[in-house]
């Protein structure tokens, strides 16, 4: 019998998308549809006293121009705090009016032809800003009357218990930027309405059940009014998590059009208009037994999350999870205030806190280790989180495989290395794997150094809303083909098709009898959506428990006709045999056909649902185990800085991961090179520079995104520990390939010329700027 | 993007005088790949775009020892990157073409859009001018030549007057070594923060030079010609400590600004790090 789970199964959508086949938003055309453009604020903080929108409407081509006259007289998004259309602007992104037209060129054109009389307000461009005394509101309307959205505050065990115990302690402030997910595709939507009043959205959303509700409230119609179709989506990476303006006005677009319209950013518009990942201004403390055991840890941080509140400003629980779970600490402080700004549009984006929050943990580690005189692997591996144990947040681990993966990249780190340094090489105590010859004909501007860093990331779901469940059906057709729908959402990451080898396994079927369904919320059952690395895992086990109930169905049939009892039939490659008499055997379509044709006789159709055991965090102490199993990694970086240029280039990364069980080890390797991608941007290269709230580099030539040829070596190593609840012993992966790589860059860094980076990215020019602080003060 | 309408001469005078007859409003679209983002996001409006690759002639790439390269402003950068004449008598051309843009790019940008577009950062202009390049422009009135290095006039505005193309770049045959080095945070597919050409002619052994050309872009409003380095080096045993003034002087003669891509200190210092390093890698 072949085994379909744990074979390098190519992507089912792979050819679709490397030969242009596969159907994107950009390339839906349906019949009359029309284009929509938005013209945004001109100011970052404003009241809009007048708009003229006649020359506009009067421009040939032109259906019809929309203001927020044309609200709804709802507020929307997860802070309820935003409108399709503002008459109060809180950022340059506001959306002030909208044109349909019958091409985009004519839109973009009656754009220029509104003309908007504005009253400037006093604009606020930082948190501490936002925080003074007396400054101004950004949202008047809200009880609170301050611009602190929320501030998270978590404690376990005893801080002050924990300093004493410390024999060393270490302090650093760090400053991580603006970034964002800069996807192949931008955003786009298309909207309509039929006559009955009901919508029909082509969406690239990663949350289709949701939005369903959350464009319900937008709208004021009731969500079994909408439809969500999902395309092929070119990324997403946490962008289509939440509901934003741009979806609500396509629909009241197509409305008031009467006609299909479609909405799509332009590039410059996906920078400005599109949600980035929050900064965050952090300082932490951490502490340590002279034993190597760690104490305490203390962080205090501030987010800027913008004008308006999206699931993004929940990050700050990923962030903790990271501060109180990463590593066995005893006694930990957090605190995260979420404040609101004039600045961009904050939202969720891969890893969702924690790249944040490793790399302040992780480069504190490291100082740890240094203060100790310990070698960084071997202190990481001596607190590092263990199977079967409760950490005191409450996050309930089972399988884990922390100290395997930082053992790996540790033994993985050597080979072919060589190690030049600046840095205090005599010091016996640095790390283990850098006892390498100084090879002379190196230039002397040449720096090469090696740095660790772990990850722990939710692998089994993570419970934020209520329910973190996953419906699937798996039916079976007349010539035994399968069709599992799934309420999950393909958006790159290959669920399909791990979904796939799951049913394909489990019915005992080939992988080419096998269709995915899953992109529309008319066909599809609930799901919550894809975040938190989770459709593996849920999916998974929502569609291997559908595909179990089918197979049950399959052989209470079979065993009628192979008379044998149900316990006695395996099936595979498509047939059902008798275990111990493979000569009785028959085909699943003949068991379907049969099932069908006689009287009195029922459909295959396999149900699963699976929802977690797990809680929801208590609301005030923030504990309690989010997540039915806990994935682990760690990478090792070696780095060569150019200490005349500043420049640092990546030579090698080595990722290992604890997946459970990879179903599909290919696609493994694909999430971790994709997130160390993104990783490697986040530490060197990626930031939307942004002053008064405008973005200065709103474009792909100016956020640099490691292209192709930027990318190092990436040796990517997976650890295996059979999760108990996973499905086949699987958990997520989808986040963790990033999340760790700017803290073993910025210690390879350290390893390399003996400087702390403490603000991303690390751009050669910080770099060089840090190197020249040192030397003056040497 | 507005609507604009577009013609594609076949012949060098048709082209010139549909430029003399649409004076002003008019662009010149060779590969396109500096002028349409600009049309795209804006920047530039223009009612008619005249396409210049079907012109012959505009393609050319001959050498000779005497009177050197004959270079035509339609030469892609790939075929900068794939020329023999070109790896055997300025290989530099070569090496820089090969660290612009992309395989892609490089198949549709041509030298003399790079030019034209009188972008400060174009990666072209400095070893050009360092080669001794002269361009030749061509209009209805007819056809003038100058120096590469008086061609630029500030950030995209260069010499050429309205219905006016460059038709050819002509170097000279190549003497002593060049080299241009080019600070970017990645390879390729990005812009020079700082871009440093060196051409040196030396006096017998490689430690004394004779002449030496040093050409900065990205660091003032246009390619600059860094004199006073030049006369630093012009003569003189080329010493660590004499390289590392020429550097220095480099460094104090350009007017770099502070961008998104850099400051302007982080500028100067490249500048200094790469002549530096430049020089070193011809000697
Ligand atoms: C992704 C990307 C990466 C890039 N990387 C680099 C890089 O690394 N280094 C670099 O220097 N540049 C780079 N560029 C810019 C651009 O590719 C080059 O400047 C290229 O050489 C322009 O040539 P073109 O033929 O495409 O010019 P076009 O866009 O066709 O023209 C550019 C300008 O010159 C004018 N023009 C063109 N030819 C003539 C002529 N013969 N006579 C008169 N006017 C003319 C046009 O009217 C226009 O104003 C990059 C561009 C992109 C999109």
């Amino acid at each position: 019998m072949d085994q379909i789970i744990g074979q390098r199964v190519p992507k089912l959508d792979a050819s679709a998308k490397a030969t242009g086949k596969a159907t994107y938003g950009h390339d839906i055309r349906l019949p009359g549809m029309l284009h929509g453009r938005i013209l945004y604020s001109r100011y970052a903080h404003a009241k809009i006293l007048n708009i003229d929108t006649s020359r506009a409407k009067n421009l040939r081509g032109v259906k019809c121009v929309l203001t927020s006259a044309d609200n709804p007289s709802h507020l929307f998004g997860y802070g309820k705090d935003n409108k399709p259309f503002k008459d109060i602007a809180r950022s340059l992104r506001d959306e002030i009016a909208g044109v349909v037209a019958i091409d985009p060129d004519i839109a973009e054109e009656a754009l220029e032809l509104i003309t908007v009389e504005y009253e400037p307000l006093p604009a606020i461009f930082s948190p501490k800003e936002a925080l003074a005394e007396g400054a101004p509101l950004i949202h008047p309307e809200r009880k609170s009357q301050s611009n602190m959205f929320h501030s998270y505050r978590y404690t376990h065990g005893d801080l002050g218990q924990g300093e004493r115990e410390s024999d060393v302690v270490v302090e650093a402030s760090y400053t991580v930027p603006y970034v964002t997910h800069a996807c192949m595709e931008t955003s786009v939507v298309v909207a309509q309405f039929d006559l009955r009043d009901h919508l029909t959205l082509w969406s690239t959303t990663q949350i289709p059940f949701l939005l369903q509700r959350d464009l319900s409230e937008a709208l004021g119609i009731s969500g079994s009014q909408i439809r969500i179709i999902q395309t092929a989506v070119g990324g997403a990476f946490g962008r289509g998590l939440d509901i934003y303006p741009y979806e609500p006005i396509a629909a009241l677009m197509a409305r008031k059009a009467g006609q299909p319209v479609r909405l799509a950013f332009s590039r410059h518009e996906e920078f400005t208009a599109g949600p980035a990942r929050q900064p965050v201004e952090v300082t932490i403390r951490a502490g340590a037994k002279s034993d190597g055991t760690l104490t305490f840890r203390d962080v205090s941080s501030v987010l800027d999350v913008g004008a308006y509140i999206s699931w993004g400003s929940v990050t700050p629980l990923v962030m903790m999870e990271t501060t109180a779970s990463l590593y066995q600490v005893p006694h930990v402080r957090f605190q995260a205030d979420c404040v609101y700004t004039n600045n961009l549009i904050t939202g969720a984006m891969r890893g969702y806190g924690n790249p944040q929050s490793t790399f302040f943990v992780e480069t504190i580690m490291d100082r740890l280790a240094e203060a100790l005189k310990m070698d960084p692997v071997e202190f990481r591996v001596r607190n590092a989180n263990v199977p079967n144990s409760e950490t005191p947040q409450g996050l309930i681990i089972t399988s884990c495989g922390m100290k395997e993966c930082l053992e790996t990249v540790a033994a993985n780190a050597d080979q072919g290395a060589k190690h030049t340094s600046s840095a205090p090489v005599s010091d016996p105590t640095r790390n283990m794997a850098n006892s390498r010859p100084l090879i002379e004909e190196d230039p002397p501007h040449l720096k090469r150094g090696i740095g660790f860093a772990a990850t722990l990331n939710v692998g089994g779901g993570a419970r934020i809303y209520r329910s973190d469940g996953c419906g699937a059906t798996v039916k079976v057709d007349d010539f035994g083909h399968v069709t599992l729908i799934t309420g999950s959402t393909e958006i790159g990451q290959g669920s399909e098709t791990v979904l796939a080898q799951i049913v394909a396994q489990t019915l005992g079927v080939k992988m080419e009898d096998i269709t995915v369904l899953n992109s529309d919320t008319d066909i599809k059952p609930w799901d919550v959506g894809v975040h938190a690395s989770r459709t593996t895992f849920i999916a998974g086990n929502a569609a291997q428990l559908a595909a179990l109930d089918a197979r049950n169905q399959i052989f209470e049939t079979a065993a009628e006709l192979l008379k044998a009892k149900p316990e006695e039939l395996q099936s595979y490659d498509g047939s059902v045999t008798v275990k111990n008499d493979p000569a009785r055997s028959l085909t699943i379509a003949q068991a379907a056909r049969s099932r069908h044709f006689k009287e009195g006789g029922k459909v295959i159709l396999g149900e699963g649902w699976y929802d977690p055991p797990t809680k929801l965090v208590d609301k005030d102490t923030y504990k309690g185990n989010i997540s039915a199993a806990y994935g682990f990694g760690a990478q090792m970086a070696e780095v060569e800085v150019d200490t005349e240029t500043g420049k640092v280039r990546v030579l090698r990364l080595v990722c290992a991961n604890d997946v459970g069980f990879a179903i599909n080890p290919m696609a493994v390797e694909g999430q971790i090179e994709g997130g160390a991608q993104m990783g490697l941007g986040y530490a060197l290269t990626e930031e939307l520079i942004v002053k008064d709230g405008k973005i200065l580099n709103p474009d792909l030539l100016d956020y640099r995104l490691f292209t192709s040829a930027d990318m190092p070596e990436i040796k990517s190593i997976i650890v295996e520990t059979d999760d108990p609840t996973g499905p086949f012993g699987a958990k997520g992966v989808g986040e963790m390939g990033g999340t760790p790589t700017a803290a073993a860059i910025a210690n390879a860094i350290y390893d390399a010329i003996g400087i702390r980076m403490t603000q991303l990215p690390m751009t050669p020019e910080r770099v060089l700027a840090a190197i020249m602080q040192k030397e003056t003060t040497e | 993007m507005r609507p604009f309408n577009h013609f594609t001469p076949t012949t060098l005078s048709e082209a010139l005088s549909l430029l003399a007859e649409h004076n002003g409003k008019t662009s010149v679209i060779a590969g396109g790949t500096d002028l349409l983002l600009k049309m795209k996001a804006g920047l530039r409006k223009s009612n008619v775009v005249v396409n210049i690759k079907r012109l012959p002639n505009l393609n050319c790439l001959t050498f000779n020892a005497i009177d050197g390269l004959k270079l035509g402003a339609l030469t892609t950068l790939r075929e900068l990157t794939r020329s023999p004449i070109i790896f055997e008598h300025y290989p530099v051309l070569a090496q820089t073409a090969h660290i612009m843009a992309s395989e892609q790019i490089r198949s549709l940008a041509t030298v003399g859009g790079n030019l034209c577009n009188a972008a400060p950062s174009a990666d072209l202009a400095p070893p050009l001018i360092a080669l001794g390049a002269s361009v030749n422009l061509i209009s209805s009135a007819g056809e003038r030549r100058i120096p590469l290095e008086n061609f630029f006039v500030g950030p995209g505005k260069s010499a050429l007057q309205p219905g006016e193309l460059l038709k050819e770049i002509t170097l000279p045959p190549p003497v002593g070594k060049t080299a241009y080095l080019k600070h970017s945070p990645r390879v390729y597919m990005d812009i020079a923060i700082v871009g440093v050409a060196v051409r040196i002619q030396f006096e017998g052994d490689r430690f004394a030079c004779r002449e030496a050309r040093v050409v900065l872009g990205a660091v003032a409003p246009v390619p600059l010609r860094a004199h006073q380095s030049e006369d630093v080096l012009a003569g003189q045993n080329l010493t660590e400590e004499r390289i590392l003034q020429a550097a220095k002087a480099a460094g104090q003669e350009c007017s770099p600004i502070d961008d998104v891509r850099g400051a302007a200190w982080y500028r100067r210092r490249m500048v200094e790090v790469l002549l530096k390093r430049g020089i070193k890698s011809i000697q």
